[in-house]
Parts: structure tokens; sequence; C-alpha cells
């Protein structure tokens, strides 16, 4: 795992009127221990990939309240565990990345909405949005409206976040409906504190476990309870939670001077649309604002009472709703027209409709919206000066930079062992002509970036050799396909493997195996050799692709590009009509150097011999070409000012972050670069004969070499 | 309570994963609960972690809670334009982008950016040079920020033997713009318990460096400008303003092969300058000649086999292999060198005859280069310093050899067309030099910008003196083959060009196919000598 939390997880224990400092996550985790959940469980994911991780480190603690964590094989497996909750009174929450979790999810979230809950039943939801996201951009809160399951969008600052896990699970149990909490990205990460409680064990658990099953045919998804369950979901279970979220007063009015009109924000837009208005002149540092505010903890269900008097009496109002389709504001409208107001509602129209409302995009709405209703007591032309003055340092920086600085995506680290496998590809195809390579989800989808430029789609997570079944039998070339270990154990290993040997799609799957879902941070798959909580396993990629019928069937060190040129020329030309699987075999850099790294550090101390290597580049003999770079893309593979005052364009260089993996030596080998590569082999901690060698040999070269001394040292 | 601040201190921390900066966040958080003010930080780790850019937000509420009566203040979780108080930046050019997104506002930034430079990869995969001119950057700091601390972070961190991180946690502190005490930002250093002793270094020369006191570690320049003195002969043959080249290439040629082949590059050049002086080039410092002289030096140094050889069995590089590796005096340590010799190289020291028959055979059975084949040859033994060593030594051989005669076969054609060019058209002359900048790289690299240079000098340049626009013509041409490597944007140019020479033109082009089977189809006179 990348990051550890053993120290932070000792913060779970504080107690009743003890205060938290710390990430969101955290208190997220606390909160669910303070609501005396029975079972947890989840798929990594930014932004919620350190809840798994945090609940990881933390099994002693659920231990002691007898609370069951698993990791689930993916999040549909993740939603059908809150099963749990349908026939009986047990706390369950599970988390996962949103929206693509939630898609994989969907399934079992459906049955799960239909049947109902006894237990409270809650689904902590990362969602992906804006800056820093991942994957599309969509929203959840269609999944939420569709399958009829409530969703909480708090107020991004922990006491909210606390109370709202807290009362979801009330909310669950008082409505008999799961529920979904939403946490945008900054939220997931957010630093604050909050008064703690204590822990409550859960009614029922490891600890105090249930007598009896529960039979109640009404909660089988099957005809004729699945009609009874959608009418008691319109019936009985929307009036419970709109009764509940009004009574325990879940949503929240800020009043202000300006009563002519208002401001409806969902919880996660409010600090934001404070800042705004701050920096507009209208609210102070502790949120006190002029315009009312309406802000929504629960943006569904909608609560048509609270709407309706917040807008009864007010020219206009802004709604400030994240992503589209714009639900919200919709509902609002058809709220409005239904109680016969006529307050106008202003929405899209001065914010965007797609993407995220950064602190920018707000101000400007509320500017906007300021100017076009101008009320009594702003006057629009300070501010449009003030909205002026905060967006001058943008045009200036513009007419300044002249031209954009260059971007800088994220990419393959150092000695990351998936990079060679696509400097082999690039090679493969140098021979071949372009192919389709059909990406999939996982730190290798880099390399759809330059300076490969290789992958033709992405799919979903796992869905990489699936993608391919349609393209494949129309293309001249043969098709490769990319899958990581990852996405093997997440569903890649029915949907694609599977599914081609079962229909003998004549294909070439590459499997990277690094050992852990490395883009989520190295958390432990089922072939990493022991499991989230360090009970090892022995499931093995090799040995299942076997088991499912694959017969032709190479491991390649990724690190050795030749061979992988010739693997995959192979694969490629093969006369083998059926499904061809190379696995790229290379351990996650990152987590193989926090692993050796200590290892090495002991060693060096105990005087043990220890050699270290690193790679360079002659400068002399470097052209300034950067093929190297084009076939690499190794962070530590860069270019510097060319020495040689005849020349002008910078040479290539390694610098010190090299870890030695080799990779740049291997790619001029088989991409019969150029001779400018080296190694360098340092030994520490010499023995005898390292040093009389080293004297011996110094003594020769240095006598060959001429010039002052007879050894170079 | 009217006296309190009306809004919180915001703090944008720009860096690239790896770099620290959510440690960095992590610390000003500490060190703010420590003094008891409001503090929150958020971030955007997700993928951007794996080396991309990042930011880390902090905003400080600079009241202690606790004077505030049960208030608390509202903290924003994204930056806004126009906002910041503090804008730190791990490097240059992500100091740019946090001006471009208007992060930096001349009312409120204090700027504090490393000034080294971590080439993004788009920078880094041009064939030519892809740098932004961070000069840009630099000039723009000064007017858009309130108070700029930009100091080479990396270079400091890197002597004090510690991470970027802690020199520019020193220099926030040190920059008085935030309401953190010196010994609570120290403090939160220490309750990390990682590298304590070397982060606590960093940090104080991060502080002294915002205070303007001196740091250790400030770079030189970048490129010291080259001192050779002219021989006597240079000086008196050709004028002072190209003199500085001319010692460069006679110094590079005299090591490369010997003073008569120095002597050959002098010869070479007189008649260009002439042309250059009749068509009064003089005025203008004589630009023709000067670039003439730079590429030709180089194009003469061409790498073979005996040069690399050469290279790497000398003294100085091996000081500087070790420098560069932090190999201590008398540590016991070897250099691998990867080599993979193949047919092209060794029939390029061959005599002619000799290579053709090489390669013919070479291309009847279908060789191509194994990819798993290569050489490592380690040259701090005897036995590989001494095979490199012996292939250095034939050095007298290579004026008889295949490649020799290549090369300055097409040299003669360039120069010649420089001379034709320079008399009439004085701006086409120095662009037609300097495609010379193509022919570089070794392999297929070089085969294909050998190719590129046939392809535009055929096409645009030879026996096409005075056309008009060709100056321009040319630069597009160039810098699209040096915009990517595999010659598509090349093949568009010249087509887009619309000249009737193209059709027959292609038909010549030889080397500019990839495979060796096809390349060596027309026996052309133009077709072997660009071989």
């Amino acid at each position: 795992m990348e990051r550890s939390f053993k120290q932070e997880v000792e913060l779970l224990r504080l107690g009743e009127g003890e205060t938290f400092h710390g990430e969101g996550i955290l208190a997220v985790t606390k909160a669910l221990l303070q609501s005396g959940v029975s079972y947890v469980s989840g798929y990594q994911g930014a932004p919620i990939s350190h809840l798994m991780d945090v609940l990881a480190d933390a099994h002693e603690v659920l231990d002691d309240l007898g609370i069951h964590f698993e990791t689930a094989a993916n999040e549909a497996g993740a939603a059908a565990m809150l099963g749990a909750s349908i026939n009986y009174p047990l706390r369950g929450a599970v988390t996962w990345k949103s929206v693509v979790g939630t898609n994989v999810a969907s399934d079992a979230l459906s049955n799960l909405a239909s049947a109902g809950v006894k237990g409270g039943a809650l689904i902590v939801i990362g969602e992906d949005y804006g800056e820093g996201a991942s994957i599309i951009q969509e929203r959840t809160h269609a999944f939420a409206m569709k399958s009829q399951i409530w969703l909480l969008d708090p107020r991004p600052n922990l006491e909210t976040i606390v109370r709202m896990v807290e009362k979801g699970f009330e909310l669950s149990e008082a409505s008999n409906t799961p529920v979904m909490l939403e946490l945008r990205i900054r939220a997931c990460h957010v630093h604050g504190s909050f008064k703690t409680r204590d822990n409550q064990p859960p009614r029922f658990s490891r600890n105090n476990v249930l007598e009896n099953a529960d039979f109640d045919y009404g909660r089988i998804c099957l005809p004729p309870s699945v009609y009874a369950q959608e009418k008691h979901k319109v019936e009985v279970r929307m009036p419970a939670a709109v009764r509940f979220v009004r009574d325990q007063g879940l949503n929240e009015v800020f009043p202000g001077r300006l009563s002519e009109i208002g401001i409806i924000a969902q919880g996660g837009m409010y600090n934001g649309v404070i800042r705004a208005l701050q920096q507009l002149g209208l609210a102070d540092a502790f949120g006190e604002s002029q315009i009312p505010l309406y802000v929504l903890n629960v943006t569904y269900p909608l609560i048509p009472e609270e709407i309706t008097r917040f807008c009864a009496g007010k020219r206009a109002v802004l709604m400030v709703e994240e992503g589209q389709p714009a639900f919200i504001e919709e509902s609002l409208n058809a709220l409005l027209r239904r109680a016969d107001l006529q307050t106008t509602i202003v929405g899209k129209d001065v914010l965007p409709m797609a993407g995220e409302y950064t602190g920018e995009v707000v101000l400007s709405g509320i500017a906007k919206f300021l100017q076009v209703v101008v009320p009594d007591g702003v006057d629009p032309a300070r501010v449009s000066s003030a909205y002026e003055q905060i967006t001058a340092p943008k045009r200036r920086a513009k007419e300044l930079l002249s031209e954009p600085v260059p971007a800088r995506p994220p990419g393959f680290c150092v000695g990351c062992p998936e990079r060679p496998v696509f400097a082999a590809m690039k090679l493969v195809e140098r021979e071949s002509g372009g192919l389709h390579i059909a990406a999939d989800i996982g730190c290798h989808t880099f390399s759809t970036l330059p300076p490969f430029n290789l992958g033709n789609s992405v799919l979903g997570y796992g869905l990489g050799l699936a993608s391919s079944a349609g393209v494949a039998p129309a293309m001249g070339k043969r098709v490769i396909s990319v899958m990581g270990d990852g996405g093997f154990w997440h569903n890649g290993i029915t949907t694609g493997v599977a599914n081609a040997v079962f229909n003998q799609d004549d294909s070439v799957l590459v499997i990277m195996k690094n050992g852990y879902t490395a883009a989520t941070g190295d958390q432990n798959i089922p072939s990493s050799g022991r499991n989230a909580i360090g009970v090892p396993s022995q499931m093995d990629i090799e040995k299942t692709l076997r088991g499912l019928g694959v017969e032709w069937l190479k491991t390649v060190h990724t690190y050795h590009v030749g061979t992988m040129v010739k693997t995959l020329r192979g694969a490629v030309n093969s006369a083998y009509k059926g499904l061809k699987v190379i696995v790229a075999d290379g351990e996650c850099m990152l987590e193989r150097s926090r692993r050796e790294k200590p290892i090495i550090a002991q060693k060096l101390k105990a005087g043990e011999r220890v050699v270290r290597t690193r790679f360079g580049v002659d400068e002399e003999v470097c052209t300034g070409d950067h093929s190297c770079i084009r076939l690499s893309g190794c962070p530590s593979l860069t270019i510097k000012p060319n020495p040689d005052p005849l020349r002008t364009d910078p040479v290539a260089c390694v610098n010190n972050g090299c870890v030695g993996c080799g990779v740049c030596g291997e790619v001029a080998h088989a991409a019969v670069l150029c001779p400018s590569f080296y190694r360098t082999e340092i030994v520490s901690n010499p023995t005898a004969l390292d040093r009389f060698l080293h004297r011996v040999r110094g003594a020769v070269i240095g006598w060959f070499q001429g010039g002052a001394g007879a050894r170079p040292a | 309570m009217s006296a309190l601040p009306e809004r919180p201190i915001t703090i944008l921390i720009a860096a690239l994963g790896g770099e620290g900066g959510g440690v960095l966040a992590e610390w000003l958080v500490d060190a703010a609960v420590a003094q008891g003010f409001p503090v929150q930080s958020t971030s955007i780790p997700g993928v951007s972690q794996r080396t991309g850019a990042t930011t880390y937000y902090v905003e400080i509420y600079p009241v202690r809670a606790e004077e505030l009566g049960g208030r608390r203040p509202v903290l924003a979780l994204t930056p806004s334009p126009g906002n910041i108080d503090v804008m730190v930046a791990s490097e240059l050019i992500e100091a740019g982008r946090a001006m471009q997104n208007g992060f930096v506002s001349p009312e409120r930034t204090t700027l504090i950016a490393s000034t080294h430079r971590i080439f993004a990869t788009s920078e880094k995969m041009q064939m030519g040079d892809g740098r932004y001119d961070s000069g840009k950057v630099l000039v723009a700091a000064k007017p858009l920020a309130k108070k700029t601390i930009l100091s080479d972070m990396a270079q400091i961190a890197q002597q004090a033997g510690t991470i970027i991180n802690t020199v520019l946690y020193g220099a926030v502190v040190g920059s008085g713009a935030l309401p953190l005490s010196k010994e609570a930002c120290e403090a939160a250093i220490r309750k990390s318990g990682k590298a304590v002793e070397s982060s606590l270094k960093g940090f104080e020369l991060g502080y002294a460096c915002a205070r303007g006191e001196a740091v250790p570690g400030q770079p030189a320049p970048e490129k010291p400008a080259p001192n050779v003195v002219p021989a006597e002969w240079v000086r008196s043959k050709f004028p002072a303003p190209i003199q500085d080249v001319l010692a460069l290439g006679v110094t590079r040629l005299t090591d490369y092969q010997d003073s008569a082949y120095a002597n050959l590059y002098l010869e070479r050049l007189a008649p260009v300058l002439v042309v250059e002086r009749q068509a009064g080039g003089e005025a203008e410092g004589f630009p023709v000649t000067r670039e003439t002289a730079r590429q030709l030096a180089l194009w003469m140094s061409y790498e073979d086999v005996i040069r690399v050889a050469d290279l790497k069995t000398r003294r100085d590089r091996f000081e500087r292999v070790r420098q560069e590796a932090g190999v201590e005096a008398d540590q016991p340590h070897a250099i691998v060198e990867y080599l993979k010799p193949g047919v092209e190289e060794i029939a390029d020291i061959l005599p002619p005859a000799w290579a053709a028959w090489l390669r013919r055979r070479a291309e009847a059975s279908g060789w191509q280069p194994d990819p798993e084949g290569g050489l490592e040859v380690k040259t701090t033994t005897v036995a590989g310093f001494l095979m490199l060593k012996a292939m250095s030594r034939l050095r007298p051989f290579r004026r008889a050899s295949s490649r020799y005669a290549e090369e300055q076969a097409l040299i003669e054609r360039w120069l010649a067309a420089i001379r034709e060019h320079a008399a009439k058209d004085r701006e086409a002359a120095p662009e037609i030099a300097d495609c010379a900048r193509l022919i570089k790289g070794y392999g297929d690299t070089h085969r294909r910008g050998r190719g590129n240079f046939v392809r535009i000098f055929e096409t645009l340049i030879e026996g096409k003196a005075g056309t008009p626009g060709l100056a321009a013509r040319v630069r597009a041409a160039r810098d699209a083959a040096l915009a990517d490597a595999e010659g598509k944007n090349l093949a568009e140019t010249l087509t887009g060009t619309r000249s009737s020479s193209i059709a027959g033109a292609k038909g010549q082009t030889v080397v500019f196919m990839p495979r060796p089977a096809q390349a060596s189809a027309p026996e052309t006179q133009e077709s072997s000598a660009s071989r």
C-alpha cells in the first residue's frame, strides 16, 4: 500500500468530547464507528482510495468492535454486501469511486433499493468530477434518482460530514432506503477538525451474532414482490424520507439582508459560494451572508415545503448546481410552478452547464446573477469592478507569457515496469504499421499520452479485451488489448478472458502484472500474495489463465525490452488462431522501492556489500535527437543544455531520480538507438577483492589513457 | 468582533508528484494547529501523484480559535484567482502555470518559486529544441506578484542533502507572509519524525533565502562562453566575427582526425566567405559563413564507431561519469557501455567496395538486427577498455572508409549549394546551412534524419537559387522534419509546396525509406551519394 495510516488510525479511538484533527476520509471512518456499523467494504479508486487504506490499517480497531471488513472484488461485490441490511437490523457502509464504481455496482444497487433495508445502509461516494478527476464526467445524482436512493451532499467541513454520516444511517432506517453520501475530490482530502463521540459497538456483529435467519418473500426482487416494492417506494419510503429530512433539519437556511433574492446551493458548493460572496463584499469570513442561502445537504429527495417557503416573496433565486443534467434546477421550476410562485430561477443561464464549479466559476456566476437581477442595496458597478479586479491578473499573465506553458499530465513513474512494454509496442508498430490497441483503466492508460500515443479506446476497468471483440474481426492486423492485473481480477477474467476463449477470439492480450492496483495507491489484489489485512493468499494469474483454457501463454519480464518485442511480434504474427496472452511481469517500482529501501539501508549500515546501479548518457556521444526520450518517457531521462559550444539542441541526460531499472539501455539496444547509454555499478562496502581489482584495472587503464597520474581515481 | 480580519490567509502550493508538496501542506497545517489558528487544507492527489503537476491548498484564519467566541470561519476548498496570499511553486513552469491561472496578483501575492526546470515530455521529445522559453516566466513574475522570492531551490536542496519541499517551507516561513512562528514551523518538522536533521537544514537555508541572505548552492551560468584562442592562421585569413567558431572547429577536427583534416575544414570555408563578402555579408558579421562553419565542423566530425570508441575511453570521460554517479574517491565501480554495432556500422568503416559487398550480403540474407542482441562492454575492465581503445586506433584508416567518402560527397554538394545561394539570396543561405542540423543520431534515427535532409535538399534547395520565398520554405520544411520523427509532417509540408519537382524528387529520395531492403533500389548517382 502506497500510504500507511498506521499512526492516524489511533484517532479512531478518540472518545466523547475530544477533538479530532485530520483528513476527511479519516473523519468519515470515525463517523462510521460512532454510528455502530456492523460491516464495511468497498473498492479502491481516487478520491476514496484512502478510505479503503484507512479501513485496512484500522482492522484492529474494527476487530475490537466486532466490525467485519473485507475488500470487495469490485463495486458490484461491495454493493451486494449491503444485502445484509435487507433482512436484518445491521448497519453497513461501502465505498467506491463514482460514477464508474456506481456503474459497476448498479445491478446490486437496483435490487437493494427495490427490496429496501431494515438496517441502515450507507454508500460513501467519491465523486470524481472536475480538476484531478481521472474518469468520464457524469453525475451520480442520476443513479440516486432512478433507483430512489437518497443522496446526501454535505457542506464540506468535517462537522457537517460527520453529522451527515450519522444522520444518513438514521434516514436509511427511517425510510427503509439505502443512502448515498457524496464527497467531492477535495472534500475527501479536506483537513479539518470536529468534536468526537464514543464509538458504538454494533447491535449485531461477530461479537453478538444473530440467532435466526429471516425469510420474507416481500424482500425478494421477483414478481409479484417487485410491484409492491415499487409502490412502497413512492407511497411509504419517499414521504418518510421527506419527513425525516425536514424534521431533523438536515438542510440549512442562512438568512440575509437582501431578502428579495436568494441562493440555493448543493451542500458541497457552500464554501465556494461563501468565498465568492466574500470576494464581492457580500459576506464576512464567518459565512455571514447578505444574500439568504438555502443549503441542500440532502440533494435527493428535495423537500417541497422548504423550497416554497424559501422562495416565497423572492424576485429571483440562483441555483448553484454542479454538473449536468440540471436535475435540481428543473425540479425547482416544476415545484414553483405547482405552488404558483413567480420567483425566477436563475442557474445554468449564468453558470456553465458542464464542468467543475471552481471558485472562479462560482464567482463569475454570482457576479452575473447580481448584474441581471440588480437587487436593492447592491451596486452593480461595484460588483463588476470587484469582479474585474479579481480576474485581471489572469489576463495580464496571458499577455506577459504570450504562449501557454507546457502541459504536464501524469505519466509513468521512474522505473515503472509498464513503460518498457509500450516502448516494445512502439518498436513492433515500426515494423507492422499502426495497430489497434484496446486500452484499459490503470496506470497503463498513460500509454495514450505522449511520447507513446498508444491506445485507440478505453471502455472501462477490466474491459480492454472485451472492447476488442467487435473490432478485431474487422481489422487486417491483429488487435492488441491491454489489461492490468487489477482489471483482470475486477472483471476482466470473465468479461475478457473467459469470453474470448469461449468465443475463440483471435486476439492478443497483454496483462500488466505489477502486483497491485497501482493507480489507486498500490492496494493488494488476489495475486499480490496477501490480502488487505496481510493474510497470505495463493492466487496466481498464470494458473488462472490456464484454468480458463488459455493455451498460448507467455510470461515476459517487462524490463527485457528485446524479449518483449520478440514476444509481441510472435503473438501478432502467430499462426495460432485463439487468444494469445502475454503476462508482462514487473512489480510496481513504487511498492518495490518501499520494500527494498529499508533493507538496503540496513545492509549498508551493517557493512554488507551493496551494488548501486544508475544510468547515464555520454554528453559528447549524444547528438541531441531525443529518440530515446520518444521511446521511453522516463521522468529521469531528461535534457540539459548542450555542453558542446558548437551544438544548440539540448542533449539527453539521466538525472538523480534514476533508480537503475535499466530500461533506457534495453531500449537503446532493442531499437538500435545509439551508443550514448552507459550503466554505472557502484560498490559500497567493497570486499578486498573488489578493491584489489579496482586498483589493478585503474592502473592499467590509466597508463593507456596517459596524462597525469597512473590511475583514474 | 469588527476588528477581525475579513478573510483568511491563503496558500497555494504547486508541485510535481514525488516532491513532497503534500508534506509541506501538512507541516503548515500542523504549525497552524499548534498555534491555535483555524486551518484547512485540500488537495487533488488522484493520479497526479504519478509525476504530473498537482496542487495543495491551505487556508489559515490568523486569529486563534479560542478568541473567536465559538464562531468558525468558512474556509474554501478551491483556490480562486486574485485571492492567493502565498503562491509556492516547486519549479519554474509551475510558477508560470499559477500565473496563467490568475493565482498571482500584484495586490496580494508573495510568489515563492524555484527557478530550476524539470522539462515536460512535450519539451523533451522534440528532435531539436522544444524547450519553453522560461525567461518569459521570470520576466512576468515581477509585475504580477506583490513580492517575489525566486531561487534555484532544487540546487539548494541537493547541496543540503534534502528534498525541495523543506527549502520551500523555509522560504514560505521566511517570507513573513504567514502568522506562523519559526519555532512552531520547525516543531512541525520534528513532529513528523522523518529525516528531521536534513529537513531542518533545508528549512534553514530556505528561510535565509527568503530573507535575502546568501545561500550556498547557487548555480553557475548555464553555458560558459567558449574560450578557445584561434591560431595565427585563422586570425590572418578570417575576419574577427567568425574566428571563435573557426577556432572551435579547428580544435574539434584536429582532435577528431588530424591537422590536415582541420585545414580541409578551413579550405572549405574560405570560398563561402569570399561569396558572402561579395554579397555584402560583412555588415551583418558573416552570418552564412558562421552558421556554415558551425555545422561543417559538426558534420565533418560525424560519429562513427571509431569516434565513439575514442570518446568513451578518455580519461576526462571516466572522471565525468564518476562525478555524475556520485562515486567517491577510490570507490570500486564499473562502467558498462550499451553498444550494438550492426551491418551499417561495420560497413561504414570498411572501404567502399567491401562495404558495398557486405551490404549486399546482408540484404540478400534478409539480415535484421535482433531486438534481444547487443553488447554490454565493461570499459572499467582491462579487456573491455582495450577493445574500445583498439577500435579508436583505427582513426588513420577513416579516410579510406565508405562512410567518409559518402559524407564528404554530400558535404561538397551542400557547400556548393550554400555558395550558390549566398550569392543570390542572403536570407535563404543560413537556413540552408542550418539544414545540416537534421543529420544527427545513430542507426535508424540517423538514416531518417539524413533522408529528410536529402529530401529537402533535392526538392527545395539544389539548383533552386534565387527562388522567391525560399528561406521561409526551407525553414518550414526543416521545422516539420524536426517536429516529428516519422517524417509525416515533412511529407505534408513538401507536398504543400506544390513544386513541380517533387514527383521527381520522390523517386530519388532513397534513404528516406526505413527498410534497408527498399533503400538501395535505384542506383542513381544521387542515391549513392546520399547513402
